[in-house]
């Protein structure tokens, strides 16, 4: 009956949104995400008519819960876990940002239906391990972005006769910002404090360029010690502090998009940002890859790819479990993660998606990808550490954003990754 | 209410006998208890279903929230409610963040009352001076009030940039440059700049409260002031301020209340972790509940916040039902 009156309604169900009603049948689909900002909506609604088309029968409840990286999305997705009444799939990172759902035990094993041989096959190790923090699978990663990158403003570092790709460690780009300081009137580094993670992700990819990616999936890694690396931490953090020296002065007051658009508008020479950023040069006129904007990995991390990524999963009393099913199976086919990659600005996690509808840029971080030797997950997005970790580093970074006190800083983080 | 129920239980004894205001005909001496048992019935479909549901979605909400302090529930599992103690709140003692967050709550709430009472009533005597435009000057501080915190959040982070805000660029513009400073990043002074944005949003309503308890003053004490030969600045001192205690009280009350809740504008400006200097309760609450879902510690945090809040209301409450007015 419920089924029914779900096949009825066709394949209509665009991205209204709203109600949040929870399914009212098997046919229904509601999915819960925060992708609301320009390029990111278009992005999901581009995954969701490639699943209309593949799925007729199924209706979807296009159910936004707006707010950047989920601040929004993670209060009401976890009272409706609570109240056991999830939405049939929410957006969520994979890897250990999923430890409370697992350790709870309301996400259902989808080893078997969803991730089939074929799609085992098809994905890349990193996300592959991230799709099952507990050893059962239970999300479905859709795509990959880039942490440790470096934009810059080619024009601002031609004048500065500075050249990025031979800055070869995070020392080094101290004296390359000296050098921009002195040459042109740019900001050699823009940057954003008045959130905490922008400085926690740059501590995180200076702290492998220093120490190398086996440290620092060594130091994330539950059970180890983090005051073994109490050097590294520091160091990497004396570094930052030297980065400092030259950043925007409004860095405090900022968020991350607008000092990005000071790459944009040539006021600043370069900045640390997940390949989200690219988003912006993209969108700007007259502003074209290679030719005004140009990217390298940050200095030091050449070899590795830190990833980012989203993955949706199958909360258990699910809904609509048929159709929550079958947009898993979906997302992890090669025709959604090319609709929905080169809209989103980021890489899909299978090896077999043509890389046709990629833009050069994308094209060439895919081709990082397949030859980077480390994969690390990211702490400031959440794949690397449980919530419970990560809170206490954003609240240690908060501190650090003001005080720039190194050694209680250090404290700081070997205490949050104690816990 | 509880004058009515007097009035029951003293006409269950038969010695009230007056006229029923629902105009009943039925009424003699020996049905009386019955009547008023009536009354009673007839009574009920009014204030029993808002008092069921104020008691279970205010006083029933906080009683259950007080009960998740104290067990030691967190994930995503349900609460275990078979082993309550104080180990949360004993776990909020020995916080460093919930130390910061608390100290900062009371800087909170005590300067920003204060300013912006004392900004209200500046405000609010200017305004009472009889200026042209009153009515006009009257709306523009009122204005700030009527948005959003949201809203106003952006506009004063706009504001307070270092390098384009309007403040710093005042201060430069004005031969201050030295005093520019980074507001809401230095940890020195992030707090103080929430708190006078706050203030900015708030002394309008001070100025409002103020105002009508100055028109209720007469305006032969003024003259008699006058007349007496008491200068302006003494005439607000001796005779008008001391009248504007009730004003004062109630709107402090509000201020303070407010000042426990504020939660958007900090979050809009730093997102669920503002750091030491500028980390207070309500946000606290937020960050430990929903980015870290520790249920049972958001709780104790609730839990102390609702105690301040009773701090701040019990004696305001306690008063009036002294004075009679409650």
């Amino acid at each position: 009956m419920a089924g029914l009156a779900g096949c009825t309604g066709g394949d209509q169900g665009d991205g209204s949104g709203g109600g949040g009603s929870g399914g009212d049948g098997s046919g229904t689909l509601e999915i819960v995400h925060w992708w609301t900002a320009g390029g990111e909506k278009q992005a999901l609604n581009a995954l969701l008519d490639g699943f209309k088309e593949k799925h007729s029968d199924v209706q979807v409840n296009n159910n936004p819960a707006p707010g950047g990286a989920g601040s929004a999305l993670d209060a009401v997705v976890k009272n409706r876990v609570l109240n056991q009444n999830p939405p049939s799939t929410f957006q969520i990172w994979p890897g250990d940002a999923l430890k409370p759902y697992t350790d709870s035990d309301v996400l259902q094993n989808i080893g078997d239906n969803v991730w089939t041989e074929e799609m085992r096959n098809a994905y890349l190790p990193g996300p592959k391990n991230a799709a099952k923090p507990a050893g059962q699978f239970v999300a479905v990663p859709i795509n990959i972005h880039r942490l440790n990158n470096l934009f810059y403003n080619t024009a601002v570092l031609e004048q500065a006769g500075v050249d990025p790709s031979s800055i070869r460690n995070p020392q080094g780009l101290v004296d390359a910002l000296d050098t921009i300081a002195q040459e042109t009137d740019a900001v050699p580094m823009a940057h954003s404090t008045q959130d905490s993670w922008p400085t926690l992700q740059l501590w995180e990819t200076v702290f492998i360029g220093e120490q190398g990616p086996d440290a620092y999936v060594k130091l994330t890694e539950e059970g180890t010690d983090p005051a073994q690396f109490r050097d590294g931490i520091r160091s990497a953090l004396r570094r930052i502090d030297q980065y400092r020296q030259h950043f925007n002065q409004d860095a405090g007051s900022i968020s991350w998009d607008q000092a990005n658009g000071k790459i944009v508008d040539g006021q600043a020479a370069m900045i640390h940002q997940g390949d989200w950023a690219a988003g912006q040069y993209v969108s700007a006129e007259n502003f074209n890859y290679e030719g005004e904007w140009n990217m390298v990995p940050f200095p030091g991390t050449q070899d590795t790819y830190s990833i980012v990524m989203d993955s949706f999963v199958f909360p258990k009393n699910n809904p609509s479990p048929d159709a929550t099913r079958k947009f898993l199976s979906y997302c992890g086919t090669v025709d959604a993660q090319r609709r929905f990659n080169p809209v989103k600005g980021s890489i899909p996690p299978r090896k077999d998606v043509p890389t046709d509808p990629f833009g050069p840029f994308l094209t060439s971080q895919m081709e990082d990808f397949q030859s980077a030797n480390a994969q690390p997950p990211t702490i400031a997005h959440g794949s690397a550490v449980p919530p419970e970790v990560k809170s206490s580093m954003e609240e240690t970074f908060a501190a650090f954003n003001g005080n720039w006190n190194v050694d209680r800083t250090t404290q700081g983080i070997v205490d949050a990754l104690r816990q | 209410m509880r004058r009515s129920i007097r009035r029951l239980f003293g006409g269950g004894s038969g010695n009230s006998d007056d006229a029923r205001p629902d105009g009943g005909t039925v009424t003699t001496g020996r049905k009386s208890a019955l009547a008023l048992d009536g009354e009673f019935v007839q009574s009920l479909p009014f204030w029993v279903p808002p008092a069921l549901l104020v008691g279970l979605f205010v006083y029933g909400a906080i009683g259950w929230n007080v009960l998740i302090s104290l067990t030691d529930w967190s994930g995503l599992g349900q609460p275990d409610y078979g082993s309550l103690d104080l180990s949360m709140y004993a776990r909020l003692v020995s916080d460093q963040s919930f130390i910061a967050a608390f100290r900062n709550t009371l800087v909170l709430l005590v300067a920003f009352t204060l300013a912006s009472l004392l900004v209200g009533l500046a405000v609010a005597i200017l305004i009472d001076r009889g200026i042209r435009f009153e009515n006009g000057f009257r709306t523009v501080y009122l204005l700030p009030m009527s948005l959003s915190f949201v809203v106003t959040a952006i506009f004063w982070s706009w504001m307070y940039n270092p390098q384009v805000g309007v403040i710093n660029e005042f201060l430069r513009a004005v031969g201050l440059g030295a005093l520019a400073q980074q507001w809401i990043s230095d940890p020195r002074f992030k707090l103080w700049a929430v708190i006078f944005a706050l203030m900015w949003q708030f002394s309008g309503y001070c100025m409002v409260v103020y105002l009508a308890g100055l028109r209720a003053i007469p305006t032969e004490q003024y003259e008699a002031a006058k007349v007496d030969g008491a200068s302006t600045v003494r005439m607000y001192r001796r005779v008008i301020i001391p009248q504007l205690r009730a004003s004062t009280t109630s709107a402090a009350v509000v201020l303070m209340v407010f000042a426990l809740k504020a939660f958007d504008f900090l979050f809009v400006l730093f997102g669920d972790t503002p750091g030491p200097a500028a980390d207070i309760l309500s946000v606290m609450m937020f960050r430990e509940a929903f980015s870290t879902t520790n249920w049972a510690y958001g709780s104790a945090i609730a839990t102390v916040l609702f105690a301040l809040a009773l701090g701040v209301i019990a004696p305001y409450l306690f008063v009036q039902y002294r004075r009679g007015e409650l």
